[in-house]
C-alpha cells in the first residue's frame, strides 16, 4: 500500500470522501431467478429446523442449553440472511431485468413481485412455514415468466434438496 | 477505468482546473452521473463535441457505461479534473 494511499485512507476515515464509480450499473444481462428460488428453499429449511428443535428442559446441562440457543441463533440468522437475499434478487429481476414489454405481456408481474416481497418480509420476520412456502411459490412463478421471456420451456419438479418442494427449472436443450 | 484507475484507488479532484481553461480530450474527470442523481463517475474525456459538450469513456471499454450509452455530457456535469491518484 502506498504511503499516499494510507494517508488518504486515514483522511477518509475522519472525513469520508464521496465515491466516484468508474462504471455505473453495468447492464451485464446476467440474471437468473434461481438465486431467489434457492433462498426460498433455505428459508423453508430453516423454519423446518427451528420446528424440529427440542427444548432441552429445565434440568438440562449448561452445554445442552448452550447448544440449543446456539442452534436457534444460527437457524434464525441464516433465515434472516436468505430472506433478505430473496428480496434483493426479486428486486433486481423486477427493476433491472423485466422490461415494459414483459410487464405488458404478463400483466400479473407487478402484483406477483409485490406479493413475493411481502412474503419475503413475512418469511424473515416470522417462523412461518406458510410464508416461506409462499416465497417459493412466488419465486417459481417469477421463474416461469422469466424463462418464458427467454423462450425457454420450464419443468416443475421436486427439488433435490431436503425441502423437496416443487421448483420451476429451465428445460435447456 | 482500468488500467488508469483501479477499484479502491483514491483520487484528488481539482475543482478549479477548468476556471482558466476548458476540459480537453485526454483529461480524466469526475462528473455527475447523467443517469442517476447523486452519483459520481470517473471517466476520460475522449472528444470535445461542441461548446460545453463532451464525450466521456471508461478505459475498460468492454464493461464501461459511458457516452456510448448516455451520450455527451454537459460542461456543468463535470465536477473537476483528477489531479492525482493513489493506488492501494
Amino acid at each position: 500500500m502506498s504511503l499516499l494511499h494510507r494517508l488518504f485512507k486515514a483522511m477518509d476515515r475522519v472525513s469520508p470522501a464521496p465515491v466516484a464509480d468508474a462504471h455505473c450499473d453495468i447492464p451485464c444481462g446476467i440474471y437468473d431467478p434461481h438465486h431467489a428460488q434457492l433462498a426460498a428453499h433455505t428459508v423453508i429449511r430453516m423454519v423446518d429446523l427451528l420446528g424440529q428443535l427440542e427444548h432441552p428442559g429445565a434440568d438440562a446441562t449448561l452445554a445442552q442449553k448452550k447448544e440449543f440457543h446456539s442452534k436457534i441463533a444460527r437457524y434464525t440468522a441464516t433465515k434472516e440472511q436468505h430472506a433478505e437475499t430473496y428480496k434483493q434478487e426479486v428486486r433486481v429481476l423486477w427493476g433491472d431485468y423485466f422490461k415494459p414489454e414483459h410487464a405488458q405481456k404478463f400483466p400479473e408481474l407487478h402484483d406477483l413481485v409485490w406479493k413475493a416481497l411481502k412474503a419475503g418480509s413475512k418469511g424473515r420476520q416470522e417462523v412461518n412455514l406458510a410464508a416461506a412456502e409462499d416465497m417459493l411459490k412466488d419465486a417459481n412463478e417469477i421463474a416461469r415468466i422469466f424463462w418464458s421471456t427467454k423462450g425457454v420451456e420450464v419443468v416443475k419438479v421436486k427439488a433435490p434438496y431436503p425441502t423437496e418442494r416443487e421448483t420451476v427449472y429451465p428445460k435447456f436443450k | 477505468m482500468s488500467p488508469a484507475l483501479e477499484p479502491g484507488d483514491y483520487v484528488v479532484v481539482n475543482r478549479w482546473a477548468y476556471r482558466r481553461r476548458e476540459p480537453a480530450a485526454g483529461d480524466v474527470v469526475v462528473l455527475r452521473d447523467p443517469e442517476r442523481a447523486g452519483r459520481f463517475l470517473v471517466k476520460r474525456i475522449v472528444r470535445v463535441d461542441g461548446p460545453g459538450s463532451y464525450s466521456v469513456a471508461g478505459e475498460n471499454e468492454g464493461v464501461s457505461r459511458d457516452s456510448r450509452a448516455f451520450g455527451p455530457v454537459h460542461r456543468s456535469a463535470i465536477v473537476g479534473k483528477v489531479w492525482r491518484s493513489a493506488r492501494a
